[in-house]
């Protein structure tokens, strides 16, 4: 066999595997109206539901198929850029991810840049004198920083820039294309509270990866000719030892979900995460249904992007198996 | 040096390793930090007049003192006895997650680890799925649809650890079978089982209790998050993320409501990551395994 056709295998194989989850994820999501105890219909309309308004319900949501017939259905539809229409808007769903995504990739990618911003000159310091004392001090902050969960956070950085010094606005949201310096100010809060915490996880990994890498006989001969550690760390070292942070943040973006639920709830941010609590509070099963099948979708896009990149960034990968 | 005195142990604080003969102060004050918040939360609502649910209408919002040490909410009910009630709420619900991902992770993981091939494939795409999930979101919308329950919370918070402590264990126990103890128990017809439970588990313990200390405080933040949210247990019955929530309308005029258990639970994490850390076997591995 050749290089080639392995490697066409392998991205076949990796492909069926990521589609399999994607589906049985989808047919997870559709089966949602049926953790209810009793009827979703008669929840939903009421005791004075007429049966007509019932079977249309039901057929609007697949209720009247068996999962799998609904989930064949669903994806046919999605395919062809039909998500369904939101229960309580009548909005489609696709238009309401339309104009929410953008907003919680924003709050995204400006938390990577706080988390980046600070995890990388932290790590770097820490690698350059390990067991100096900003060494100790940077290890000491972080790992008491990990323990602060992000709602908590959340409602320091409230209390501490929205109450106390009121140079922030706590809750809102002002979209970009409107105003950017106002998108700005209504960006900080939740940005720091998304970033801080993984630019702790960042700065540990980053150090650990930096101290290892140092340890390398390149570096011992790269030494040898006379290099100073930081040239060495910002010229030799940070390259591979980076490496593990595409992975973080690539698995972050499938996470961020999660974390944005939180965040734009706490900040009345109208992203994804506060378009599917709502949704979720309000039994809007499309809305509920579209949003974890894309965020799926998202995980396993980014599991494969991550990938990739990998092989383009560590050359020494490139012709091992996974 | 006599060899009377005790063997001096290396300990990894930090992961710096230095030699020390007894834990460090932070290890000590951390497990004394847990077991006063275990002792408060099991004890104290046994002394009479222990009632977190009871209302002082006559200070309502009352600062710390000599009354209500930490105060009082909106309601004049006690911060202090509602947080030491709502650390119950987060032990509870992280006992159910241990347990669950003890179990389903630690089979798992052996299964993956000890059989190899189709197993381990199959195990594999099923931790990818569970990980694929918005695990916060799932256990939202099951609560809003069956109710809240701890049991609910745990067991699902649980299940979303084990392709974790899967991970884990698996790893161990393909590093333990290409080690000579294990082979050379097989080539001497040792029975599987015999193997598993002789010679594998007990290396596979010590990895998968230190995870169970992450695992602790993923279900402590977890259930914080959730009752933030307001998909926890339902107001007024206390926990930590619930009584966090309730204070944050007051948080100018009266910020020890939400402070209070915010710190406990802080805390709490801190001190279990501390104790986590300590007893980890291995090195600083903390950033091993992550990729996925």
């Amino acid at each position: 066999m050749t290089p080639g056709s392995r490697t066409v295998l392998r991205h076949a194989g990796r492909t069926g595997r990521a589609a399999a989850v994607l589906l049985l994820v989808t047919v997870a999501a559709l089966g949602l109206p049926h953790l209810m105890p009793g009827s979703p219909a008669i929840a939903a309309l009421g005791p004075t539901a007429t049966p007509e308004q019932i079977s249309a319900y039901d057929a609007q949501l697949g209720l009247d198929r068996n999962v799998f017939a609904a989930t064949w259905q669903w994806i046919g539809d999605a395919l062809h850029g039909d998500l369904g229409h939101s229960l309580s808007t009548g909005a489609a769903v696709t238009t309401e991810l339309a104009d929410r995504v953008p907003v919680t990739l924003e709050l995204f990618l400006a938390a990577q840049l706080v988390a980046l911003g600070i995890a990388v000159p932290v790590a770097l310091l820490s690698a350059w004198r390990p067991g100096g004392s900003f060494d100790k001090i940077a290890t000491v902050v972080t790992f008491g920083w990990l323990a602060v969960p992000g709602f908590a956070l959340g409602l320091l950085l409230i209390w501490v820039a929205a109450v106390h010094l009121r140079i922030l606005p706590a809750t809102g949201w002002t979209p970009f294309t409107e105003d950017p310096a106002e998108n700005l100010r209504y960006l900080v809060l939740p940005a720091l509270t998304l970033g801080l915490p993984e630019a702790a996880v960042f700065t540990r990994t980053l150090r650990g990866q930096l101290i290892d890498t140092l340890d390398q006989p390149y570096i011992a001969a790269a030494r040898g000719r006379g290099m100073g550690t930081s040239r060495l760390l910002l010229r030799r070292a940070l390259r591979p030892a980076g490496l593990p942070l595409v992975t973080l943040v690539g698995i972050g973006i499938g996470t961020s979900l999660g974390g944005s639920v939180l965040v734009e709830s706490l900040f009345a941010v109208p992203g994804v995460g506060s378009l599917v609590s709502a949704a979720i509070v309000g039994r809007d099963f499309p809305v509920v249904q579209a949003v974890l099948v894309v965020s799926a979708a998202g995980v396993v896009a980014a599991t494969f992007a991550v990938d990739l990149l990998y092989r383009t960034l560590d050359p020494r990968i490139a012709h091992e198996h996974r | 040096m006599s060899t009377a005195e005790p063997a001096a142990v290396t300990v990894r604080a930090f992961g710096i390793r230095t030699v020390r003969r007894r834990p460090p102060v932070g290890v000590l004050a951390a497990a004394a930090w847990l077991a006063v918040v275990a002792l408060a939360a099991l004890l104290l609502p046994l002394l009479p007049g222990f009632d977190p649910l009871h209302g002082d209408f006559a200070h309502p919002s009352a600062a710390p003192g000599a009354g209500h040490w930490l105060g009082t909410d909106g309601t004049g009910r006690d911060v202090l006895q509602r947080t030491v009630a709502g650390a119950r709420a987060s032990f509870a619900v992280a006992a159910l997650t241990i347990l669950v991902g003890l179990l389903g992770g630690g089979m798992l993981g052996l299964a993956a680890g000890w059989f190899r091939g189709p197993v381990d494939k199959a195990i594999g795409f099923t931790t990818d799925l569970l990980m694929s999930v918005p695990s916060l979101l799932l256990v939202m919308i099951t609560v809003s649809l069956r109710g809240p329950s701890l049991t609910v919370i745990g067991t699902l918070i649980g299940l979303f650890t084990v392709p974790h402590f899967t991970r884990v264990v698996r790893a161990v126990v393909l590093s333990l079978t290409e080690r000579g103890f294990v082979q050379a128990a097989r080539m001497i017809g040792t029975a599987p089982l015999r193997i598993l439970r002789r010679e594998v588990v007990p290396h596979v313990a010590p990895v998968a209790l230190t995870f169970a200390f992450t695992a602790t405080t993923v279900a402590i933040v977890a259930e914080g998050s959730l009752s933030f949210l307001g998909f926890g247990l339902r107001p007024p019955e206390p926990s930590w993320g619930g009584i966090i929530a309730e204070g944050r309308t007051a948080l100018g005029s009266a910020p020890w409501i939400s402070l209070a258990p915010a710190t406990a639970l802080c805390l709490t994490v801190l001190a279990l990551n501390h104790l986590g850390e300590h007893l980890r076997p291995g090195g600083p591995a903390a950033a091993k395994g992550a990729r996925g």
